[in-house]
């Protein structure tokens, strides 16, 4: 089953991409989107029937080379079955969703064939993306990493006569390539020292790898730790964290389907997916796990500052991403691996919803996407506005304070602040707080700007504003139904109480361990595995046991859930301020916001661009860069390598050549000449070379 | 004079005898009508020689108080001269014989030059190497200047003559000074001699004017300014005969002579003939981009070619000797092929040698052309053909002599050089609309070419086990 | 070798009689002579006419041929001789030797005649 589930949509991408010639566009692009419908259904079947237990399945033999050799196989775990889920039934609403999307663009001239291709390149995505969450070792996962990266970059330059386009799948391609050098690295790393690659192998080794010391640049490091900082490097490139995130905002110059699946709700998960996988190695490596924190939470910071003054309705979006990519993290940095999941999973549902919802907006005004010309929509586009409005409701996480009941986003971003707190990094915890508040006002502002006011712009656009046909509703009405109902129904398995939640994971409970104190002093009684010596500690799980690896002296998950009382409603309060911050910007008085974009003009201006990092990026890299390059193309290439092999072959052969003709002089005492010059050059070094003996 | 120093030169005697009657028959008998038949009994006789030498095994001889040498090398040496003068003499007699210059004396003089040639390779004494190098000389300045009415072929005869007494000098005075140092002529002696003590200065000053006397025959520069210009003025057949036999005796008498007689200073004489090898190859590759006449462009190719083979030489080991040697065998196949198309080559009545005139032969002369570019890509060395597996082997017995510089500079000669062999191949194939050839082939010259080419394709198999013999001729040389 | 030197060592005082007996000669032309020129005197002595041309005058080729030739016998002449005197002590290797070189020297000698190099017309 799980074998179909991985291998069907590259079939599909290939009988799509390659084969609608002979059975039609349309027909390439209904098989496609029914062999996910089927894997979305096996992943769900999977999923709930799934016991937490991990197996293997092997496909066939991948690599045999020395001492690298590894399988290509699956590995199923809780891990993998959840992603799974948010794969297929993300792809495949996306998939139902393209047919109205796609149906028609004016990118493209009559009668050119670009939706087969579309399908095709969006489930070649899905077999990548699965490749890579199924892998069960590190080089077929990066084989699925660069795989995603491919699909991403042939997607985002889908609109090829678009110079923007191509520049931005271009950009995200080579920021990307940064993470990939630091991922392989890490991939490197762990090979040299564990001599292998797969999962297995790696996790029993971990506990060793703290260790071990390694030399790296110019100096030696823990081994754990520097493993682990080079894959989250790999993970900040894949998932847009702040330095390398550059690339995501830009990457919204593809098809918006595109937006919802690969930028929001899979690929760009990838990267907390990585370190949630990666967590027996995480748990041994505190500087780089507190690395990961701070990073998260300033990236949810800044991309929420950002939010708050963007027009274009998908880049609030994509900064919105960004931000709760910011959040996982800083649950997967302090160690509550199995949060960091929950909110990926809710978040899939919500932030694919709210792009599917723009993308709706924007078809339904003939691909407008400034907001400043949108407004009163709620009228013109019913469906998609509801829908947005639950999205929205599920992203600024309404729900009722101190109690588990709420959208999804209240309950599994809630539960991301908490651990913050728990895990006693109270600047991190004042960050997400201000970030929930932040994005709980620009995305009221989005819908405020969108479906309410009067209707700005061109007047034409708005009259002839429509509602979506059904099959772009329809996933919309599911994801809907998800947002609101992910977060409060596996809350438990999730977020629950520490062995509900080592159960669901697959993790074995030792008795002593679900001791309230959290004293790990408990012994497991099945000593199994512990001739090591290491009972002091007492864990009851060891690394690579379950789909997370949660540390002895990792307390986070238990601690999380007894947190004072203000600590649990403060995001909602900001929720709330943002609220009605925007209420009174939007609705009430509309001309605050352009009025304090003139009082604080250079905040703004420094919020609108960013804060500047991709004009700072430019001086320093791509400049530098094109520079270097531009000097070893002028300079070395053309000058040194062309000149020289030039030089030598058009200047100094001939050069030569004509010397050698004017020597054949045709005299016979000339000949004669240089036999005697030759017989005296090679006398006189005879004896000169000879005279040293 | 006894039985067994006959029986040791028996093929040489015979052959001299062959000629002195052959003479003879053609001055009293014949004369010029009897031409024809004698070129082809001439070539069945090397021929059989050929085939008596090449089957008789056995070791190392030698006859006369060591005068003459009969040994692996040697025997491997004379098949390889044997073979190429028969061909050479059969491609030419059509040509000859349309241009009224098919005289009795020209097989004679042949197998005059090559009689001398099979004594150089078997020269055991100073002596006996001059001897037959005067031998092998005089005829060739004759054969040089054998179309008397032609001013360019008498120049031709005359400077070869002129150059060839300066180096027959200058191999003389070497001699002697070898033999005021050594006190003997026999190349044991010498040997005994060089490897006593360190190189005398004399003995040194002898050494490197036989390598120069040596170096005019093989035409390595700085001795190499005659090549171009006889190979030019010479009539096409006479110029196909230079550039393929005597190439071989003379190279394979170097070797002899470093070896045989010098062999222990081999550190001294590789500095010179690597010198030789580099200076060859360069200038080879780099003179022969001007030439606009394909006799010419042979003559340069000969010398960027023989520089190859001086680089097997220089290494100075036995691996170098067998390189040097295949490297020559596959070198006189080519050139034979390639000189036989050059005979073809004919507009309207008249001998054409521009290279121009070779624009799209391959529209006229499918199969022709095709088989002179596999010759001409293997003279350049290009893989997988016969000729880079020939170059291959000098260059790594280079390496593994440690003279890797000697490799790479091949390497890059190598190079420069593919581009004259290329530009003929591009002129047969993409060349301008132009006055081409109209010219037949013989029968013979069509052969010689196809079979040339095709042994540049099967022979990658195994360079049809040539290497065998030419392992056990240098394992004979060098002890 | 210095054995070997001491052989050529008669050559060397030879070398330096003759040297020194020619320089002598010119020398005391040049020291003893009595010098009273006149035109009549400097002028080129051809069998008493003025020159006729200049000396670098070209000459018949066949002159060169019959120059040729005649060094060729002149050389069999001088390998001859030697064998001549020692004719009663040689073996018969030596002696046939002879008779070789002499078959050879005569085929060459009978194909020139036969090919008319020694007619002048």
């Amino acid at each position: 089953m799980e074998t179909v589930i991985l291998l069907a949509p590259l079939a599909g991408a290939i009988i799509c991409g390659f084969g609608w010639r002979l059975i039609g566009e349309q027909a390439g692009m209904v098989i496609a989107t029914a062999i996910l419908f089927l894997c979305m259904l096996l992943s769900w079947i999977v999923f709930l029937g799934h016991d937490g237990e991990t197996s293997r399945i092997v496909l066939m033999r991948f690599i045999d080379s020395g001492t690298l050799s590894t399988d290509w196989a699956i590995r199923l775990d809780r891990l993998t079955a959840i992603m799974l889920v948010v794969v297929t039934t993300v792809s495949a609403l996306v998939h139902l969703y393209s047919f109205g999307y796609m149906a028609h663009d004016d990118n493209w001239r009559h009668g050119e064939h670009y939706r087969a291709r579309f399908f095709a390149y969006l489930s070649f995505f899905t077999f990548a993306m699965l490749a890579l969450v199924t892998s069960d070792n590190l080089v077929q996962m990066f084989f699925g990493w660069e795989g995603v990266g491919v699909a991403s970059y042939l997607l985002i330059g889908f609109y090829w006569r678009k110079g923007s386009a191509n520049a931005a799948a271009i950009k995200a391609f080579v920021v990307n390539r940064i993470g990939d050098f630091g991922f392989a690295l890490g991939i490197f790393a762990l090979f040299y020292l564990t001599d292998a690659v797969s999962f297995d192998v790696i996790f029993g080794a971990a506990p060793r790898l703290a260790e071990t010391e390694i030399a790296f640049l110019w100096t030696s490091w823990n081994a754990a730790e520097l493993i682990a900082f080079l894959l989250f490097v790999g993970a900040m490139g894949k998932s847009a964290q702040l330095f390398l995130h550059t690339w995501l905002p830009d990457a919204m110059e593809g098809p918006t389907p595109v937006s919802a699946l690969i930028h929001a709700a899979t690929m760009v998960t990838a990267g907390v997916f990585l370190v949630c996988r990666m967590s027996p190695v995480m748990e041994f490596a505190p500087g780089a796990t507190a690395f990961i924190t701070w990073i998260g939470a300033a990236t949810a910071f800044f991309a929420a500052t950002v939010g708050l003054v963007q027009n274009d309705i998908k880049r609030v979006i994509a900064y919105s991403t960004c931000s709760q990519l910011g959040y996982m993290f800083v649950a997967a940095g302090v160690g509550v691996y199995s949060v960091a999941m929950f909110h990926l999973f809710t978040h899939a549902f919500f932030k694919a919803m709210l792009f599917l919802g723009a993308g709706s907006v924007i078809h339904g005004m003939h691909h407008e996407q400034d907001m400043r010309n949108y407004g009163g929509l709620r009228h013109k586009l019913p469906w998609t506005f509801a829908a947005m409005l639950v999205g929205t409701l599920a992203i600024t996480g309404v729900g009722i304070p101190l109690t588990q009941y709420g959208f999804a986003g209240f309950v599994s971003k809630d539960a991301i602040i908490e651990s913050a707190f728990a895990a006693g990094e109270l600047p991190v915890f004042w960050l997400l707080v201000a970030g929930a508040a932040m994005t709980s006002f620009y995305s009221w502002r989005l819908m405020f700007m969108t479906f309410w006011g009067s209707p700005r712009g061109d007047h034409h656009t708005h009259e002839h504003a429509h509602e979506s046909p059904r099959t772009m509703l329809m996933p919309l009405a599911v994801l809907a139904a998800g947002s609101v109902l992910a977060g409060m129904v596996w809350y438990n398995s999730f977020f629950g109480k520490e062995e509900t939640v080592k159960a669901w994971f697959g993790i074995p409970v030792a008795e002593a361990a679900t001791d309230a104190s959290g004293d790990a002093a408990g012994h497991a009684p099945a000593a199994e595995a512990h001739a090591g010596g290491d009972a002091v500690h007492g864990a009851a799980a060891l690394p690579g046991e379950g789909a997370i690896y949660i540390g002895p002296d990792n307390h986070v998950l238990h601690d999380a859930h007894y947190v004072p009382a203000w600590v649990r409603a403060a995001p909602f309060v900001a929720m709330l301020l943002g609220l009605a911050v925007a209420f009174q910007f939007y609705i009430r008085r509309p001309d605050w916001p352009a009025a304090l974009a003139r009082n604080q003009r250079p905040l703004y201006l420094f919020l609108l661009n960013k804060w500047y990092f991709d004009e700072i990026y430019d001086f320093l890299f791509v400049r530098s860069a094109r520079a270097i390059g531009r000097l070893l193309w002028k300079k070395g290439d053309g000058a040194v390598i062309d000149g020289s092999i030039n030089g030598l072959a058009m200047g100094v052969v001939p050069f030569m050549t004509r010397l050698a003709a004017r020597a054949q002089s045709g005299y016979v005492f000339h000949y004669a000449f240089a036999m005697v010059l030759g017989i005296a050059i090679l006398v006189t070094w005879m004896t000169l070379s000879a005279g040293g003996n | 004079m006894t039985r067994a120093d006959l029986i040791a030169v028996l093929p040489e005697a015979l052959l001299a005898l062959f000629a002195l009657t052959a003479l003879m028959w053609g001055a009293f008998g014949g004369k010029d009508r009897i031409a024809r038949p004698l070129l082809y009994a001439t070539a069945a006789m090397l021929a059989l020689l050929a085939l008596w030498i090449g089957s008789a095994g056995g070791g190392a001889s030698t006859a006369f108080g060591g005068m003459f040498v009969n040994d692996a090398f040697a025997r491997f040496a004379k098949v390889t001269i044997l073979v190429a003068a028969a061909a050479v003499l059969v491609m030419g007699e059509d040509f000859l014989a349309r241009r009224d210059l098919l005289r009795f004396e020209y097989p004679v003089l042949v197998a005059l030059a090559v009689l001398g040639m099979m004594m150089m390779v078997s020269a055991g004494d100073l002596m006996a190497l001059y001897m037959g190098l005067e031998l092998q000389s005089l005829a060739l300045y004759v054969i040089a200047a054998m179309r008397r009415d032609s001013l360019k072929s008498t120049e031709a005869g005359l400077k070869y003559f002129v150059l060839g007494a300066l180096a027959s000098g200058l191999l003389l005075y070497g001699a002697s000074l070898t033999y005021g140092y050594a006190g003997t002529t026999t190349f044991a002696g010498i040997l005994a001699a060089v490897r006593d003590s360190t190189l005398p200065l004399g003995l040194l000053f002898g050494l490197v004017f036989l390598v120069a006397g040596l170096a005019f025959k093989v035409s390595a520069v700085p001795f190499h300014m005659w090549t171009p210009d006889v190979y030019e003025g010479a009539p096409t057949p006479v110029t196909a005969f230079f550039a393929t036999a005597p190439k071989v005796g003379a190279m394979a008498l170097f070797a002899r002579l470093l070896h045989d007689a010098f062999g222990p200073a081999g550190h001294d004489w590789g500095q010179i003939v690597a010198f030789l090898a580099v200076a060859s190859m360069f200038l080879g590759a780099v003179a022969a981009i001007g030439q606009r006449d394909i006799k010419r462009l042979m003559a340069y190719s000969s010398i960027g070619h023989m520089g190859f083979a001086l680089v097997g030489l220089a290494a100075g080991s036995a691996t170098g000797v067998q390189a040097m040697l295949v490297y020559l065998a596959i070198y006189v196949t080519m050139n034979v092929g390639v000189f036989a198309f050059i005979l073809s080559m004919e507009r309207d009545g008249r001998h054409v040698t521009d290279i121009a005139s070779l624009s799209l032969l391959a529209r006229a002369e499918p199969t022709a052309a095709l088989a002179l570019l596999i010759l001409l890509f293997s003279l350049a060395g290009v893989p997988p053909l016969v000729g880079f597996f020939a170059k291959y082997g000098v260059l790594v017995a280079a390496v593994q002599a440690d003279m890797v510089w000697l490799a790479l500079a091949g390497v890059i000669a190598s190079v420069i050089g593919a581009f004259y062999y290329l530009r003929i191949v591009y002129l047969m194939y993409f060349g301008q609309e132009g006055e081409g050839l109209d010219g037949a082939m013989s029968w013979s010259q069509r052969a010689l070419l196809v079979a040339a080419a095709a042994v540049m394709l099967v022979g990658v198999v195994n360079l049809f086990g040539i290497e065998g013999p030419a392992a056990a001729a240098a394992a004979a040389l060098v002890r | 070798m210095d054995e070997l030197l001491r052989e050529y060592l008669p050559i060397l005082v030879f070398l330096a009689v003759a040297v020194g007996l020619g320089l002598v000669l010119m020398l005391s032309a040049a020291v003893i002579a009595v010098r009273n020129p006149d035109p009549e005197k400097v002028s080129t002595y051809e069998c008493g006419f003025n020159a006729f041309d200049d000396a670098r005058m070209r000459f018949d080729v066949r002159f060169y041929l019959v120059s040729i030739l005649f060094i060729i016998f002149d050389l069999e002449v001088a390998f001859l001789f030697p064998w001549a005197v020692a004719f009663g002590d040689l073996s018969a290797t030596a002696f046939w030797s002879m008779m070789v070189f002499l078959v050879v020297l005569t085929v060459g000698f009978a194909y020139e005649w036969k090919k008319g190099a020694l007619e002048w017309d």
